[in-house]
C-alpha cells in the first residue's frame, strides 16, 4: 500500500506539489469514494473513526461536520485554520509544504459533505512562500476538476481562496479568525451562537485545523475501523508532534496518538543535547502547563492528564528545556508572548497578562519581592475562567504551571535578588 | 413572544427567549454592574464585570452575552463574584490616571461608582500612570486615552448603531486605543453619541469641558427644538445657563438617542446675538424702545393699514419652531382681532405639499409617522430623501430595520447618503425624477400582474393604468438613468413585500420633491396593497404638525376647520403680483434667508407699510422691519409641541428669559389688549384650555379613503445649454436652519454653504477641491466654496440653503404646486 494512503506526511524529504504525483500515489481516492457513497457515509465514517480536532481543543470532528451539514441555512462555508502561530508549533507548515493536496482533498470532502460552496484557507501571514504554493495547488486542483463547479461530478461546487493573516495570534481562535476574514478587527466573538450555525457572514461554517482536514482522506482510505485502531481508543489516529528545544533531533514527527512523552523525546528525538539532563517539557504548546522530568511517562492524547495539570497534548508542540535553562526566564518569555498577543477585548486578559509579564520580568531581574508569588497566583486566578476566550486562560495556566512545578527557582530569584542562571534579561 | 422562566437571586422571572441574563435581570429590577453593555448594542462581553454564577456550573458567566434558558438558576451577588469584580476594577485602575478632580465625568462616572461599590481602595500593582496626550484636534469632541477603559461602546455605537464607523480600536492588548483610521483627526457626523455612552471621562464634549461639576448641575428633560423627531433632551443647567444636552437611556420617543443638533446645537439660546429689547425704526434706523412704545407703534400703524385697506391687507407668518400656544395665539389675533385669514408659514413650501398629497391620496388632513414602523417592515423604500440628515434619530430606525430586522432597504436617490450607502438596493436616479422611477415601478407591477387586486376598486385605477402606459422601462431609463432590469427588480421585490413602507421627507428647503412625488409614492403603496399607514413622511420641524393643528394655514382654522373665505397663502403674499398685503407679522421666521427667490422676498418686505418681526436675534428679515420684538426662546418658555409622530409633548421653562424677551403668544395677547380687543386668554392655562377644546391631536389613519392620483414627472424649470447643471438644495446633518447657525458648537463643525459637485463636472470647469465658484441661475449669482466629490452624480450640485451669508436663495424660486423646483444653474471658477 502506498504511504500516501495512510500517512499525513508520507515522505519527510519529498514535497508533493504536482498534482500528477499526488494522483499517481493514490491521491483523491478518498474523494472519489465519497462522491460515490454520499455525504452521510463520510460523516458516519468520521464519527466511527473517532477523529478529534487537531487544533488543540480535541472536539469530535464528526459532530462538527454533522452540525454544519444539518443546518438548513445557505450559503455555507468551510474554513481551514492555517494560522499556526503558537511558539513551538510548526506541524501545519509541514503538511502544507510536503503534502498540500491532502489538505485540499480534505476540504473538498468537507465541502461535499456539508454542502459548502466556498472555502477559505486562513494562512499565517508569516508563511508567504506557502501562500504562493497553495495558490498554485488550488489552481491545479481546479484545472483537474477536483474543486470548482460540479467538482468530480458530485453536483457540489467549491471555490477555494487563500487569505493571509496579518500577524495576530488571536486570529487562530476560531471566531476571531472569522471576524478577521470578514474584514473586521481580529477579536473573538461571544458564543453561543456557535460557528457551525453562525460563522462566516453569519452563515453555517465548518472551521477546522489543517491537520484535521488532512486526517479525513486517511480515514476514508483505510476505513474507520482500521483508523480507530491507531493510537489511543478515545482519541485515535496519527498525530504530528513538532518538537523543539534542547533535543538532539528537533522536528516534526508523525506518531500514533497516545505515544508516551518520554518515547518522543528519547527514542525519536535522540534525547537531550550535549548529554545534559532534562529539566522541563512544555508538552502541547505554550498554552499547556509545563512538566518536569518525572512526568514524562504520560501519554500524549486528548484524555491523558498529568498530575496537577489540565490537558497536555494541545497542538502537539513539545518544547524541551535542559538543566541549564532558567524557568523564571522561560515563564517570562511565554508571559510576554501572551501579553503581546492579547487582543485587548476583555479586561482580565488585556490588563492581567501585562501584569503577569511585568511581575515575572522584575523577578527575573532580581527585583522581585516576597509577596510577588502570591500576587502572581492571585492575578492568574482572576484571569483564569473570567476572561473572554482561552487566551487569557492559557496565560494563567502557563504561569501557574511554572509556579507549581518550579516554585523553588522563583523563590531563589527573590531571595538571591538575581537570576542564578546568569540572567537578568 | 416566546418566553422562558428562570430564577435570579431566588426570584422567578420571565424573559424573552432571545434575552441575555443581564437584560432579564435589568428588566426585573435586578442590578448587575457592567461597563461595556448598552441596550442598543450587540453584547460585547469585554469588561467582565457582569459575571454571575450559574447553578450547576463551575465557572462564572458574563451575563451580558449569555442567553437565558428555561429553569436557569442565576446568582448575581456572592463573595466569589464580588472578588472577581473587585479584581477587574483593580486591573482597570492600575494605569488609570485617577485624575477625577479635573475630570468632567467625576460624579457621574461609572468606574468611579463601581470602584466605590466593590472596592478596591488602592491597587496592589504599582503601575505607571498612562500619560498619552489628549486628542483635541477635532471640533466638539475630545479624547483622553489615559482614562479609557477600552469598553468599546463608542466604537460600537458609532459603527453598529449610527452606521458611521468613524472610530475603531487600534493596536492590541494593553496598547489598544480608540482612534479614527490611521490616527487621523476625527471626521464624522459629530452626533456625540460616543460621549453619551462613554462610561468614564475618556470621551468628552468640548463645549462642556470644565463648565461644571456634575453634582452642581440641575438636570431637566424637555423636547429638542430642532427637527420633527421630537427627541427628549436632558439639559444640564448651571447658574441659569444650559451648559449641556444629553440623551437619557429609555426616556422619551428617542429612548436616549440624540443627534449633533440636539446635543451640541442648543447653545443658540445663549447666543450673544440675542435681542434683549424691542426695536423701532426711527429716522430709518432700528432703535431700542420700551414694550409700551413698541406695542403702541404697532397698534397705531396696524389700525392705519386696516382703516385704509381693510383687514385683508394684513398678513402673518407662523412658525414650525414656536409652540402650539404661540401659533394658536397668532392665528387667533389675526382672525379675531384683525379679521384676516392671510396666515401661512414656510411649511407652505415644505410639509404642506406633503399634506396636500396625503389629503388627495387618502383624504386625511394629517398623517403622523408611526415611529417604530420601520422595525416591523420587511421592505422599505426611501424616496429621494436624506432622512438621516433631516431626521437623524428617526433615520436610525431605518438603519436598524436593515441591520437587525432583515428588512430590504431600497433607496432612490442621486446623492450618496448614509442610507444609500447602506441600502440593499441603491437606485441612483437623475435628481428630482423620483416620480418617473415610481411610475416605472408601478408599470412593471401592473404589467406583471403582481399588484394587489383589491386596489383595482380604488377610484382612479383606470386613469392610473392609462397614465402609466407611457412609462415604459426604456422611457424611465431615459428620464432617470436607471437601467430597466434594476427598475423591474426593485418593483418586483417591493410588490412581494408583506409589510412595505415608503419613507420620504418634504422640508421647505428640499427642492427635489413635491406634492406629485407624494402622490406617486402613495399610488405605488396602494398598488401593492398598502395603505396610509405605510407612508411615512416625517414632518419637518419640532412643531410642524402642532402648528398646522393650531390653524396656521390660509384656508383652514384650528384642527383644519374649513373657512368660508380663505385668505392668501405665502406664495400669494410674497410672490403674487399686486399682493394687497401692506402689513405683515413674522413670527420666528427669516424669509430673506429661508424663502426662495430672495430678491423678490426682499422687495415684498421693503414695500410693506408695517413689518413686525418677532425673533431671537436681529435676522436679515428683522433688519428690514419697522418693529422688532424680542421673543423668548425654547427653554425660556413653557408650551406644547407636536412633531412628526403626532404626539403632543410639553416643553418646559428651564432658564430665565433673555433680557426683556417674552413668549410669542404673550406678544399677541398684549397687542390685542392694547388694541382693546382682548382675547380673554390671559394665562397660559386659559390658552391651553381653549386649545384643548378646539384641537384634538388625535389622528386616525384608519379613516383613510384611498384614491389613485396619476401624476407625470414635471420640472418647474429645465436645464439648457446655458444653465446645464441641476442645483438641489437641502440641509446638512449639522445644520437645519437659522437656529443652528447661531450655535457656536455646530458652527465649529460646518459654518459655510459648501457646494458639492461631481469630479467630472469640476474637471471640465477646472475647479479644484475647496476652490471658489460662481453659481448663477436665471435669477441671480452667488459665490460659494466647492467640494469636489463623487457623492453627487455628474450634472448635479448640492448645496445647503440656510447659511445667511451664502444667500443661496438668490438663485431659487418658489413652487407650491406639484412640480419639482430644482434650479438650473451654470458654474464657473470664481
Amino acid at each position: 500500500m502506498s504511504k500516501l494512503i495512510d500517512r499525513i506526511i508520507p515522505d519527510p524529504v519529498r514535497c508533493i506539489t504536482g498534482i500528477s504525483a499526488y494522483e499517481a500515489e493514490g491521491g483523491f481516492r478518498a474523494l472519489k469514494k465519497a462522491a460515490r457513497a454520499g455525504p452521510d457515509f463520510v460523516i458516519e465514517e468520521i464519527v466511527r473513526a473517532g477523529l478529534r480536532g487537531r487544533g488543540g481543543a480535541g472536539f469530535p470532528t464528526g459532530r462538527k461536520w454533522a452540525a454544519v451539514a444539518e443546518d438548513t441555512a445557505t450559503p455555507k462555508y468551510i474554513i481551514c485554520n492555517a494560522d499556526e502561530g503558537e511558539p513551538g508549533t510548526f506541524k501545519d507548515r509541514l503538511i502544507l509544504e510536503k503534502n498540500p493536496f491532502l489538505l485540499i482533498e480534505g476540504m473538498a470532502l468537507a465541502a461535499f459533505t456539508v454542502k459548502a460552496g466556498v472555502g477559505y484557507i486562513y494562512l499565517r501571514g508569516e508563511y508567504p512562500a506557502l501562500f504562493h504554493l497553495l495558490e498554485d495547488v488550488i489552481a491545479q486542483c481546479r484545472k483537474k476538476g477536483y474543486i470548482g463547479p460540479d467538482f468530480m461530478g458530485t453536483g457540489a461546487d467549491l471555490e477555494l481562496y487563500v487569505h493571509r493573516g496579518a500577524g495576530a495570534y488571536i486570529c487562530g481562535e476560531e471566531t476571531a479568525m472569522i471576524e478577521s476574514l470578514e474584514g473586521k478587527r481580529g477579536q473573538p466573538r461571544s458564543r453561543p451562537p456557535y460557528t457551525v450555525n453562525y460563522g462566516y457572514m453569519g452563515k453555517p461554517t465548518l472551521a477546522s485545523n489543517v491537520e484535521t482536514f488532512a486526517n479525513v482522506p486517511i480515514i476514508l482510505n483505510i476505513g474507520a475501523e482500521s483508523y480507530s485502531k491507531i493510537g489511543s481508543p478515545e482519541s485515535p489516529g496519527p498525530k504530528l508532534f513538532s518538537v523543539s528545544g534542547d533535543v538532539v533531533r528537533p522536528g516534526v514527527y508523525e506518531l500514533p496518538m497516545g505515544v508516551p512523552l518520554s518515547e518522543i523525546i528519547y527514542e525519536h528525538c535522540g534525547g537531550i543535547k550535549g548529554g545534559r539532563a532534562l529539566k522541563a517539557v512544555i508538552p502541547g504548546g505554550v498554552s499547556t502547563a509545563v512538566l518536569r522530568s518525572d512526568d514524562l511517562a504520560c501519554r500524549m492524547d486528548f484524555t491523558s492528564k498529568c498530575e496537577g495539570s489540565m490537558g497536555i497534548i494541545g497542538s502537539g508542540a513539545v518544547i524541551v528545556f535542559d538543566e541549564e535553562t532558567c524557568m523564571v526566564h522561560t515563564a517570562y518569555r511565554i508571559a510576554k508572548f501572551f501579553a503581546h498577543e492579547s487582543c485587548g477585548k476583555c479586561t482580565p486578559c488585556r490588563e492581567g497578562t501585562d501584569w503577569i509579564r511585568a511581575i515575572l520580568l522584575r523577578m527575573e531581574q532580581g527585583l522581585g519581592v516576597e509577596d510577588d508569588i502570591r500576587l502572581l497566583r492571585e492575578v492568574c486566578g482572576n484571569i483564569a475562567g473570567n476572561s473572554f476566550c482561552a487566551l487569557g486562560d492559557s496565560a494563567a495556566i502557563s504561569t501557574i504551571g511554572f509556579l507549581d512545578k518550579f516554585g523553588d527557582e522563583f523563590e531563589a530569584h527573590i531571595k538571591g535578588k538575581t537570576c542564578p542562571f546568569g540572567g537578568p534579561v | 413572544m416566546d418566553q422562558v422562566e428562570l430564577t435570579i437571586n431566588g426570584k422567578k422571572v420571565k424573559a424573552p427567549r432571545t434575552s441575555s441574563i443581564l437584560k432579564a435581570a435589568l428588566d426585573n429590577g435586578i442590578y448587575i454592574p457592567k461597563l461595556c453593555w448598552d441596550r442598543r448594542l450587540t453584547p460585547y462581553g469585554g469588561c467582565r464585570l457582569c459575571l454571575v454564577e450559574m447553578e450547576g456550573q463551575r465557572k462564572l458567566f458574563a451575563s451580558c452575552s449569555t442567553p437565558v434558558k428555561d429553569g436557569m438558576e442565576i446568582n448575581t451577588e456572592s463573595d466569589r463574584i464580588a472578588r472577581a469584580r473587585k479584581s477587574v476594577l483593580e486591573l482597570l485602575l492600575v494605569n488609570h490616571p485617577l485624575d477625577c478632580p479635573i475630570c468632567d465625568k467625576a460624579g457621574e462616572c461609572e468606574l468611579q461608582d463601581l470602584a466605590f461599590k466593590y472596592g478596591p481602595s488602592a491597587s496592589r500593582f504599582k503601575g505607571e500612570r498612562k500619560q498619552a496626550p489628549e486628542v483635541t484636534t477635532a471640533p466638539l469632541l475630545e479624547r483622553n486615552p489615559n482614562r479609557c477603559i477600552l469598553c468599546g461602546k463608542c466604537v460600537r455605537i458609532c459603527g453598529e448603531h449610527q452606521g458611521v464607523g468613524a472610530i475603531d480600536l487600534i493596536g492590541r492588548g494593553y496598547d489598544t486605543e480608540v482612534s479614527p483610521a490611521f490616527e487621523e483627526s476625527l471626521d464624522c457626523e459629530f452626533c456625540g453619541q460616543c460621549v453619551d455612552v462613554c462610561p468614564v471621562g475618556a470621551l468628552g464634549s468640548k463645549p462642556f469641558r470644565f463648565r461644571s461639576r456634575a453634582w452642581y448641575m440641575e438636570e431637566k428633560n424637555t423636547v429638542c427644538p430642532y427637527c420633527g423627531c421630537g427627541c427628549t433632551v436632558t439639559l444640564g443647567i448651571s447658574e441659569g445657563k444650559i451648559i449641556r444636552s444629553v440623551g437619557t437611556d429609555g426616556v422619551g420617543l428617542s429612548k436616549g438617542d440624540l443627534c449633533g443638533r440636539g446635543r451640541f446645537g442648543v447653545d443658540y439660546v445663549h447666543s450673544d446675538k440675542r435681542l434683549t429689547k424691542p426695536l423701532i425704526r426711527k429716522d430709518g434706523k432700528l432703535q431700542e424702545a420700551t414694550w409700551e412704545e413698541a406695542t403702541a407703534y404697532i397698534s397705531e400703524n396696524l389700525k392705519a393699514v386696516i382703516d385704509s385697506s381693510g383687514p385683508e391687507a394684513v398678513g402673518a407668518i407662523g412658525s414650525q419652531r414656536c409652540t402650539v400656544e404661540d401659533n394658536y395665539m397668532l392665528q387667533k389675533f389675526m382672525r379675531e382681532a384683525v379679521g384676516t385669514n392671510n396666515i401661512d408659514s414656510l411649511a407652505a413650501l415644505g410639509y404642506s405639499k406633503a399634506q396636500k398629497g396625503i389629503k388627495q391620496a387618502f383624504g386625511l388632513d394629517t398623517l403622523p409617522i408611526d415611529y417604530n414602523s420601520p422595525l416591523t417592515s420587511d421592505s422599505i423604500l426611501v424616496v429621494e430623501s436624506d432622512i438621516t440628515s433631516t431626521h437623524p434619530v428617526w433615520g436610525l430606525k431605518l438603519y436598524a430595520a436593515l441591520r437587525d430586522f432583515g428588512a430590504t432597504l431600497t433607496v432612490i436617490d442621486p446623492k450618496l447618503t448614509k442610507l444609500s450607502r447602506h441600502a440593499s438596493e441603491w437606485l441612483r436616479n437623475t435628481p428630482g425624477t423620483a416620480v418617473a422611477v415610481l411610475n416605472g415601478m408601478m408599470r412593471t407591477i401592473l404589467d406583471e400582474g403582481i399588484h394587489d387586486k383589491d386596489a383595482e376598486s380604488h377610484p382612479g385605477f383606470a386613469e392610473l393604468k392609462s397614465k402609466l402606459e407611457e412609462y415604459t422601462p426604456e422611457k424611465v431609463e431615459g428620464l432617470t438613468g436607471i437601467h430597466p432590469d434594476r427598475l423591474k427588480d426593485a418593483a418586483r421585490k417591493f410588490a412581494a413585500a408583506e409589510r412595505p413602507l415608503a419613507c420620504m421627507t418634504l422640508g421647505a428647503n428640499e427642492n427635489n420633491k413635491s406634492t406629485d412625488t407624494v402622490l406617486a409614492t402613495a399610488n405605488l403603496l396602494m398598488l401593492v396593497g398598502a395603505g396610509a399607514d405605510a407612508l411615512e413622511i416625517p414632518a419637518e420641524l419640532t412643531n410642524t404638525i402642532g402648528m398646522f393643528e393650531a390653524g396656521i394655514r390660509p384656508d383652514a382654522g384650528p384642527s383644519h376647520t374649513p373657512l368660508e373665505k380663505p385668505g392668501l397663502g405665502l406664495v400669494e403674499m410674497f410672490y403674487g403680483e399686486n399682493s394687497p398685503v401692506k402689513a405683515m407679522f413674522i413670527m420666528g421666521e427669516n424669509p430673506v434667508v429661508s424663502f426662495p427667490q430672495a430678491e423678490v422676498v426682499e422687495g415684498t418686505l421693503k414695500g410693506l407699510d408695517l413689518l413686525v418681526v418677532q425673533d431671537l436675534m436681529l435676522s436679515d428679515t428683522a433688519k428690514l422691519a419697522h418693529v422688532v420684538l424680542p421673543a423668548a426662546s425654547w427653554g425660556e418658555k413653557e408650551g406644547t409641541v407636536v412633531g412628526a409622530s403626532g404626539q403632543p409633548q410639553k416643553v418646559i421653562k428651564c432658564i430665565e428669559q433673555t433680557g426683556e424677551s417674552v413668549p410669542d403668544w404673550q406678544i399677541f395677547r398684549n397687542l390685542a389688549r392694547f388694541m382693546q380687543k382682548d382675547t380673554g386668554l390671559g394665562t397660559l392655562e386659559s390658552l391651553q384650555q381653549e386649545i384643548e377644546g378646539k384641537v384634538s391631536f388625535e389622528f386616525d389613519s384608519s379613516k383613510a379613503t384611498p384614491q389613485f392620483n396619476p401624476v407625470d414627472l414635471t420640472m418647474a424649470e429645465e436645464t439648457d445649454k446655458e444653465y446645464p447643471l441641476k442645483m438641489v438644495t437641502g440641509n446638512l446633518m449639522q445644520h437645519s436652519g437659522s437656529l443652528t447657525t447661531l450655535s457656536k458648537g455646530l458652527e465649529s463643525v460646518v459654518s459655510d454653504a459648501i457646494v458639492q459637485m461631481n469630479k467630472a463636472d469640476a474637471k471640465v470647469l477646472e475647479i479644484g477641491d475647496e476652490g471658489y465658484i460662481k453659481v448663477a441661475s436665471r435669477r441671480g449669482e452667488i459665490t460659494l466654496k466647492a467640494k469636489v466629490t463623487d457623492e453627487v452624480p455628474e450634472g448635479m450640485l448640492y448645496v445647503p440653503s440656510h447659511f445667511p451669508h451664502a444667500r443661496v436663495h438668490l438663485l431659487t424660486y418658489p413652487s407650491a404646486n406639484g412640480a419639482v423646483s430644482i434650479v438650473a444653474v451654470k458654474v464657473e471658477k470664481a
